[in-house]
């Protein structure tokens, strides 16, 4: 898996003040038969159009509290120390099963349930819909949910004009495949953290003065006067709702060897609309398990946390308009909190296989909240060779036209 | 390959930016990389290898209790560059987001 290197506060760790403090968010959650508080049916799934969850038999519709309100998770930043962590983003315990097996209350057979993809499954004989709400050491139950709210034909139209936008260079092969209709829709996993931190930055500035032209030869050169100032900017910094991949697979974003780094553009989310977790969310959806503990991910939460801090303190450095070269850069992290979310993303996904037997996944995806959409297309390469070397033929010779006039 | 033309689509963007700059320098160079250029652009707007989150700037956050120290050093003069030397103030270290 790759890590990053650069562990701000590594050595904090493991001091007793930074033990992780829990607070449960699977309280009351039951395991087994979810029914419809009107009418008794299992047949329970989201309905996109509100938000709310929806009995399939009956049409009764209700809405799931607010997670950010049922943990009091918007409670002043400033105010957060050590490390606050939701129950459903505990350590994974590696011998805990992914594959869960429930007796069905209704029929009393087995019902088995592959938390890989999905924390509901149906009882093959009563067809009853079995869910697993209470969290086990596996990451697949998290804190919260954020529900889908661009509709699958919204989401269709969106791919097929991404898609429609880059055809002509787009290999032949995909676009005898592609059918936007094979969307699928995929709850993915992250973490949502909350970060209170003292920072402090010491560097060097440079203020413009003067800007102006002097002759080298017979050439004219620009040449900058400049006043260097010793800068130092310390101040307290909160960062809400930063969101970081919850699975090894997707925080690998080599571009060379997938494109995972299209689901990570499509962020960010309004995760401050999750809500507390409920298995019939997913039905019709799939999901993937985190399977990343805080020890993976606190790294990268915090180096992201620097970004952030370093990208906010440009505000107060209007004046050095030549920039800033920091030499130091503290960031102290005081407090932090963690949930983890299931965040919902329409995936398309082609396989695109080569003579050598290699293959690559492409990816466009959809938020399935903001619409936002990105993709990867695959390239018919020898006629983008093919058409780039007659505009390198072309542009040769108006280059050399134009070296020859002097322009 | 592939993200051999990436790279030098990255410096050939560099080229022209450069020859943006002074005038009409280095103008006839666009045209005799223009079949690299193509080949990047097409390739970068087909793949989108070089989107992200930007973290950095699209995640909320708020500064609180700001002290500045802003100490004259020195007057420099004559410089070559429109930058100051290392300028690494928006640099990102946390991008998921690798070319190899
Ligand atoms: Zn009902
Ligand atoms: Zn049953």
């Amino acid at each position: 898996m790759p890590m990053d290197n650069v562990e701000p506060d590594a050595h904090q760790q493991a001091s007793p003040q930074n033990t992780p403090d829990v607070f449960r968010t699977d309280e009351g959650a039951q395991d087994g038969l979810a029914k419809c508080a009107r009418c008794g049916a299992t047949e329970i799934s989201l309905n996109v159009a509100t938000g709310n969850l929806r009995c399939g038999f009956c049409r009764f519709e209700w809405a799931t509290e607010n997670a950010i309100e049922a943990f009091n998770l918007n409670g002043d930043i400033s105010g957060l120390t050590g490390i606050l962590v939701g129950s459903g983003s505990s350590d994974i315990v590696p011998s805990t099963e992914e594959i869960l097996t429930f007796k069905c209350s209704a029929c009393g057979a087995e019902v088995v349930i592959d938390t890989n993809n999905s924390t509901q499954a149906r009882c093959h004989w009563c067809r009853n819909t079995l869910s697993m709400n209470q969290q086990v050491a596996n990451g697949a139950v998290p804190d919260m949910i954020l529900p889908f709210r661009v509709e699958k034909s919204t989401a269709v139209e969106k791919i097929a004009s991404f898609v429609g936008k880059r055809k002509f260079f787009a290999h032949p092969k995909f676009r005898a495949e592609f059918n936007a209709e094979n969307v699928m829709g995929v709850y993915l996993p992250y973490m949502v953290v909350d970060i209170n931190a003292h920072a402090r930055l010491t560097g060097e500035g440079e203020h413009q003065t003067r800007s102006y032209t002097v002759k080298v030869g017979d050439k004219e050169q620009q040449r900058y006067d400049a006043d260097v100032y010793n800068v130092v900017r310390e101040f307290d910094i909160q960062v809400n709702d930063l969101t970081v991949e919850s699975s090894s697979d997707r925080l690998d974003q080599n571009t060379s060897q997938n494109s995972n780094n299209i689901i990570n553009t499509i962020m960010p989310f309004d995760v401050e609309n999750s809500v507390r977790y409920d298995s019939n969310y997913l039905a019709g959806f799939t999901s993937e398990r985190r399977d990343s503990n805080l020890d993976q991910l606190s790294p990268i939460a915090h180096t992201q946390a620097g970004d952030i801090t370093r990208h906010r303190v440009n505000d107060s450095l209007t004046f050095y308009d030549r920039g800033v070269r920091w030499t130091a850069e503290e960031v102290d992290v005081r407090g932090q909190r963690w949930v983890s979310a299931y965040l919902p993303v329409w995936l398309y996904s082609y396989q695109q296989r080569n003579s050598s037997g290699k293959s690559f996944l492409h990816y466009v995806a959809v938020n399935a909240r903001t619409g936002e959409t990105m993709g990867s297309i695959p390239l018919n390469q020898s006629k983008l060779l093919l058409v780039a070397g007659a505009v390198q033929l072309v542009g040769t010779v108006i280059g050399l036209v134009l070296v020859v006039v002097g322009f | 390959m592939v993200t051999d033309f990436v790279r030098m689509a990255e410096s050939s963007q560099i080229i022209a930016a450069s020859s943006s700059d002074d005038g009409f320098g280095g103008f006839g160079l666009v045209f005799l990389l223009s079949g690299f250029i193509f080949y990047a652009v097409i390739y970068v707007r087909y793949r989108n290898v070089d989107k992200r989150h930007n973290h950095e700037s699209e995640t909320e956050s708020a500064m609180f209790n700001m002290q500045e120290a802003n100490d004259f050093v020195a007057s420099k003069s004559g410089l070559t560059n429109s930058k100051i030397d290392g300028a690494n103030n928006d640099v990102v270290r946390g991008a998921r987001r690798k070319f190899f």
